[in-house]
């Protein structure tokens, strides 16, 4: 844990965060608005204290109630990962500025992002779907998308094995969509 | 008794016209719909004297189902777009729909060359989440056993790299390289390719005596083998030439590319995650970070630094036999895993670059998002760039220069 870090972190970009700055092990994570990523990311490459320059991972995410993009970075300056996450965009139209003017890397994350949740990167200049065939209309990480053959929901059936199998009437119940506080 | 008439009889599969009258299996290198992009649109934009065509998704040296479509002018390659998604299994999805031991075995086919660093990276992401202790002796089993598999790796990817220009014999002699340890893997592993071994707090099984004769035996050729196999490919002027100065990247395109890896450190970036973030026992053993880039980062670059890599391999097994400790090489924990809601990132280096897992935990027994970010589907990407003005012909080498594997890029 670099508290350095945070502090650097917390003083840099105050108002810009949208919550505090997290810890754990080895990583560190702050939380911006989507709409702020380019300028920070922007910062947090150009500047020479933080010189993150390699976009280690850039992963969508559907909480449940809204969707996230989280950005990992890495620098030499500091021992720790650092994680961005652009919190906060409805599900219904999920929209964050494309990374691909920084790290031209980011397109293909950004199309793989685009295809399993339906997060538009605005000023992508390639964002159709990556795995998926073009005229797929559904975005199959997204949490109301159930798997075909999910034997837990249907009534009886004993997936998840080590727990409800006695009570089936619950096992629809179970797997309601579930939310996380991520 | 006569045989039933058959109204509808296939044409056998050696008739002849069957390949004229058929269009079956011939694609259309133009999409039948209107472009999405600008970019989609800008490529099947014909300009003069340019055409298409089409390699894959079943070319031999792509290396898995890889689809890609070359604008060409002449034998000169003008652009290309690869088209992914022949081998989505959706794994990050089956992931999130099974309980934490399971999933061990749902990421080994990521990439089936090299299982056990698909493996390592959700096993220690699930470790932090769960603030797990590995016992020590688990992690020099696991670098051991990953430095092997790194080996393997290297080994067919220089088989492949001249296969792949068109030389038979290296892939023979990378095979039986291979073969020695895949099998000694599998005797503590108990499978060849798919390894499922790691396992969340340590390892399935403590080395046995099978796995131990089969090492020492190899351990005192392995180097001299090694050097050999190399000789065969680095003394060669056709293999030399053919490489040199071909797919070039600078240091700054590839850190912008987010390349990691052999890639990356053939530019001249000595990026490797073991010393860059280190993990498991790293930082006790004694090894280099070799680079390369004197050619400004071209195949042959790419190709001596695999070659380098294995002597650090090498090193290292060498350092973990002496200081292997004694010991558990399991942490005890419950069957059924639960760890506290929270997210963890962990990433390691393989043979083909940074493997990464991020996973968020909702206090369930499975992960409720769990991210695989893979090395080789950053390293396609790399390919219209290096691609431009070459080549018909080298588009394979330069593919096979960059070592990706299909089934980690389409996940």
């Amino acid at each position: 844990m670099d508290r350095q870090l945070r502090k650097r972190l917390e003083a840099r970009f105050g108002e810009r965060l949208t919550g505090p700055v997290r810890q754990r092990h080895d990583q560190t994570e702050i939380r911006i608005a989507p709409s702020d990523v380019p300028e920070v990311m922007r910062e947090l490459h150009d500047d020479p204290s933080f010189d993150f320059q390699l976009l280690a991972d850039l992963a969508g995410v559907d909480t449940g109630s809204h969707m996230q993009v989280v950005y990992h970075l890495w620098s030499a300056t500091t021992p720790d990962w650092l994680r961005v996450i652009a919190d906060g965009m409805p599900r219904e139209d999920p929209r964050v500025p494309s990374l691909t003017g920084l790290w031209p890397g980011a397109e293909w994350m950004e199309r793989e992002a685009y295809d399993m949740f339906g997060i538009i990167f605005e000023g992508n200049r390639d964002l159709r779907r990556i795995y998926m065939p073009p005229d797929y209309t559904s975005f199959p990480l997204r949490k109301d998308f159930y798997l075909a053959d999910d034997a837990a929901r249907s009534p009886g059936g004993g997936v998840r094995h080590m727990e409800q199998t006695h009570a089936p009437a619950q096992a629809t119940e179970r797997v309601v969509r579930r939310t996380v506080k991520a | 008794m006569t045989a039933p008439s058959t109204p509808h009889r296939h044409p056998s599969a050696d008739d002849p016209r069957i390949l004229l009258d058929d269009s079956i299996g011939q694609f259309e290198a133009i999409p039948p719909y209107p472009p999405r992009t600008e970019r989609e649109a800008e490529f099947y934009e014909l300009g003069d004297g340019e055409m298409f065509i089409n390699f894959g998704p079943q070319h031999p040296s792509t290396h898995g189902v890889l689809r890609v479509v070359l604008k060409i002018n002449g034998e000169q390659v003008v652009d290309l777009d690869p088209v992914l998604g022949y081998l989505h299994r959706g794994v990050e999805k089956l992931c999130e729909n099974s309980d934490y031991h399971h999933i061990n075995s749902q990421v080994d086919p990521l990439e089936y060359i090299s299982s056990l660093f698909c493996e390592w990276s959700p096993v220690m992401a699930f470790e932090r989440l769960l603030d797990v202790e590995v016992p020590r002796r688990a992690e020099y089993i696991r670098v051991l056993t990953g430095e092997l598999n790194r080996i393997l790796s290297h080994a067919l990817f220089m088989g492949w790299m001249a296969l792949d220009l068109g030389g038979l014999t290296p892939i023979l002699w990378s095979f039986i390289e291979r073969d020695e340890i895949a099998e000694m893997l599998a005797s503590i592993t108990g499978q060849r390719l798919l390894f499922n071994y790691f396992r969340i707090g340590g390892v399935n099984g403590d080395i046995n005596h099978d796995f131990m004769s089969r090492l020492g035996d190899w351990m005192t050729r392995a180097a001299a083998q090694h050097e050999a196999n190399t000789q065969l490919l680095n003394e060669n002027e056709i293999f030399v030439r053919r490489m040199r100065d071909l797919g070039r990247l600078d240091r700054e395109t590839a850190l912008r590319m987010a390349v990691t890896g052999p890639n990356l450190r053939a530019t001249g970036t000595p990026y490797d995650v073991r010393r860059a973030h280190p993990y498991s026992v790293y930082p006790e053993l004694e090894f280099d970070v070799p680079t390369r880039g004197h050619n400004g980062g071209d195949c042959l670059d790419r190709y001596l630094l695999r070659v380098d890599e294995v002597k650090q391999s090498l090193r290292i097994i060498d350092q973990c036999l002496h200081n292997m400790p004694d010991g558990p090489v399991m942490a005890k924990l419950p069957r059924l895993l639960r760890p506290r809601p929270g997210r963890a990132f962990a990433a390691v280096e393989g043979p083909r670059g940074m493997y990464a897992t991020y996973a968020i935990s909702d206090g369930s027994d499975q992960p409720f998002r769990m991210r695989i970010h893979d090395p080789s589907f950053i390293a396609l990407q790399l390919v219209p760039l290096l691609m431009k003005d070459n080549l018909v012909a080298d588009t394979m080498a330069v593919m096979a220069s960059l070592d990706p594997i299909m089934g980690g890029v389409d996940k």
